[in-house]
């Protein structure tokens, strides 16, 4: 089990479109992901559970990855969040 | 007969019968399935998933082919939705637990999804509760499968609904529809996009025309004007007839003019100019030989991202502008924020905001947001003829304030080593009775002036048009108006500098001749009036209508000023 804290660094946080690329990435793996915020823990392969955490810019989350291809998962998960999630911003 | 007003969002009128969008949701009601039938009604459930994951992937690529690309970010998220297995999987766990049909199931799980969407305080994630709706609507569609039959070859059908949904976009787009009519949405929303591509009579935002509207009734519904006629009388019906012919060829008619200069018969110069809102409806600009865009409304590209823009994405904008629209002047509204318009991110203080904080009010006290705004202008108007238009100015001191922000934004370009164009124009909206009737000050310190009608009349009568109680003494030829405006364009002749008019007025024909007559030489409008106010140009004689002008400017009764306007135009 691999967990990080990880700080969302776009504009616009995790909105519709971030949320779904985020979890889109995360059922790209077979290991078990969540995002605890807040005290709340959510499936990080499910959009909307995501979406209502209303992360914004500058939050920080923990990333809890379980299972064989975990640092995988973190590498690509941390990939998208550094690349803005393709919004440029 | 019954009359429903609502907002015209795209022009045209259209005759024929009602055929209602159901609110499938409100059908939904709970019953119980046997054992053996359980494996069969989530295959019905998965089914209907199916089915709309299909269309929206169809209607995706539809709308590429058809550059309507800002649709496809509302099909996005659908899908992320539909994806989700709190819609996709969660409904299938309640159907086998509480053995109840699926779009029960379904309607279970979508409340208890809107009511956690309901408590999160950030109103732009809060609001895509309305794309959840929409799948889940569409779904119990399918599921409920009565909606296909009622669709089918009907000719001459108006859709009515609380709202329009991409979903249900793709089976209008093909289909017989002759215009739409919606409970909720104003100029921007699907439905007013989806009417103008496909160039249908539109009205939006009736408020209740829906529970007034029965199936299969006869409705008109006048896009001009905004109004839904519901059961008609046959005089009403032939009128409206003769108006849809007319309407059509006129239409032809208009389109020969699209080339021709605007010049009265005595050879007075008249310039057009467009008034635009977003930069995706710029092609009227260069069609019909205007001088370019009079007023491009700034809040709206805010409006449309929920936030304020930075320095660059505005320059981006505002460039490209200037690059589809090669030797026309733009002249580009500073924020006009607050009263009607206002960005999610603003503060929306108090209960009187056409008196408010707003404008460049609100930009005097966020003096980053607007240094922000100017720089970027600045900079675009490097590329192209940009002016600067600053909206609701009430004083000199405002101008002076105005003034010493540009300065700065200048220094700061300048210490950025950013291109910037430095003697980019500067013009004041004048829209507050004060600074109408002090106008001469204003136009010895400006590049040039725009009167904005829509504020004055407001002002000037104290009347609020959205107000039903109040609205029939909104009046734009109220005598005290055009004194004010006759003021205003003196001014300018009298400083050298130019004056339009942006408000309503400028796009409605049969004003045309009067504002001539007091001097107007410069128009800016809706592009759907310019044509109608090109032929009224055409067929002006500004010597006559200058004595005409002058005796309604001294005329006080309502009456007596109508029917002079009226034989000003005959």
């Amino acid at each position: 089990m691999i967990k990080k804290i990880l700080t969302i660094k776009n504009e616009l946080g995790l909105h519709a479109r971030a949320s779904n690329k985020l979890s889109t990435e995360a059922a790209k793996f077979k290991s078990k992901i969540e995002i605890i915020f807040h005290d709340q823990t959510v499936d990080c392969k499910n959009m909307m559970d995501i979406l209502l955490l209303s992360i914004g810019i500058h939050d920080s989350f923990t990333i809890k990855i379980s299972g064989t291809d975990e640092k995988k998962a973190l590498e690509s998960i941390e990939k998208l969040i550094n690349n803005l999630f393709g919004e440029g911003k | 007969m019954l009359i429903v007003s609502g907002i015209p969002v795209s022009s045209g009128v259209a005759i024929g019968r009602a055929y209602i969008l159901a609110h499938a949701l409100n059908e939904v009601e709970p019953y119980n399935i046997s054992k053996r039938n359980i494996s069969n009604e989530i295959k019905r459930f998965n089914q209907a998933i199916k089915q709309l994951k299909g269309e929206l992937l169809g209607l995706k690529k539809e709308l590429k082919k058809n550059k309507m690309s800002e649709y496809g970010s509302f099909i996005d998220v659908q899908l992320a939705i539909i994806n989700d297995p709190k819609i996709s999987k969660n409904p299938l766990d309640l159907i086998k637990k509480s053995k109840q049909n699926a779009e029960w199931a379904l309607k279970v799980q979508m409340e208890e999804i809107i009511n956690k969407f309901n408590s999160i305080e950030n109103s732009y994630i809060r609001e895509r509760k309305n794309d959840i709706y929409q799948v889940c609507e569409t779904l119990i569609k399918y599921l409920i499968g009565h909606e296909s039959k009622q669709l089918s070859n009907d000719k001459n059908r108006i859709i009515v609904a609380h709202d329009i949904s991409p979903a249900d976009a793709l089976k209008f787009k093909n289909s017989n529809n002759i215009a739409f009519v919606t409970d909720i949405g104003g100029t921007t929303s699907h439905t007013a996009i989806l009417a103008k591509s496909i160039n249908i009579p539109s009205v939006v935002g009736t408020q209740n025309a829906k529970n007034l509207i029965s199936n299969g009734d006869n409705l008109i519904v006048d896009g001009d004007h905004g109004c839904v006629i519901i059961n008609p009388t046959d005089e009403v019906i032939n009128e409206y007839k003769l108006k849809q012919n007319i309407y059509e060829l006129e239409s032809k008619k208009l389109l020969s003019l699209q080339k021709i200069t605007s010049k009265t018969i005595d050879k007075v110069s008249v310039n057009l100019y467009v008034n635009i809102e977003d930069t995706n409806n710029i092609d009227p600009v260069m069609k019909n030989n205007t001088k370019g865009v009079g007023l491009f409304r700034t809040e709206f590209i805010f409006m449309d991202k929920h936030r304020m823009l930075d320095e660059n994405e505005q320059f981006t904008i505002y460039r490209n502008l200037t690059k589809a629209l090669p030797n026309k002047t733009i002249t580009i509204r500073t924020l006009d924020s607050g009263g009607d318009k206002v960005i999610e991110h603003m503060p929306n203080t108090n209960q009187n905001p056409a008196l408010g904080l707003r404008a460049i009010r609100f930009c005097l006290a966020e003096p980053d947001v607007f240094i922000t705004q100017i720089k970027a202008l600045l900079r675009a108007s490097h590329y192209g003829d940009i002016r600067i238009l600053i909206p609701m100015l009430s004083s000199d001191n405002e101008l002076r304030q105005v003034k010493m922000l540009i300065e700065r934004a200048k220094d700061i370009l300048t210490s950025e080593r950013k291109k910037f164009n430095s003697k980019t124009l500067i013009g004041g909206m004048i829209e507050v009775p004060a600074a109408a009737i002090d106008a001469e000050s204003f136009a010895s310190q400006l590049d040039f002036l725009s009167i904005g009608t829509n504020d004055l009349i407001q002002y000037t009568l104290a009347v609020d048009r959205t107000d039903d109680a109040v609205s029939h003494l909104y009046d734009s030829s109220h005598p005290a108006l055009l004194k004010l405006i006759k003021v205003v364009i003196d001014a300018g002749t009298k400083a050298g500098i130019e004056v339009s008019l942006c408000g309503e007025m400028a796009g409605d024909p049969k004003l045309t001749k009067l504002l001539i007559g007091l001097g107007l030489t410069n128009f800016s409008m809706h592009p759907s009036s310019l044509l109608k106010v090109k032929k009224v140009i055409l067929e002006s004689q500004f010597s006559k209508l200058k004595s005409k002008a002058k005796k309604i400017l001294n005329t006080h009764d309502k009456i007596e000023i109508e029917n002079l306007i009226n034989n000003l135009n005959n």
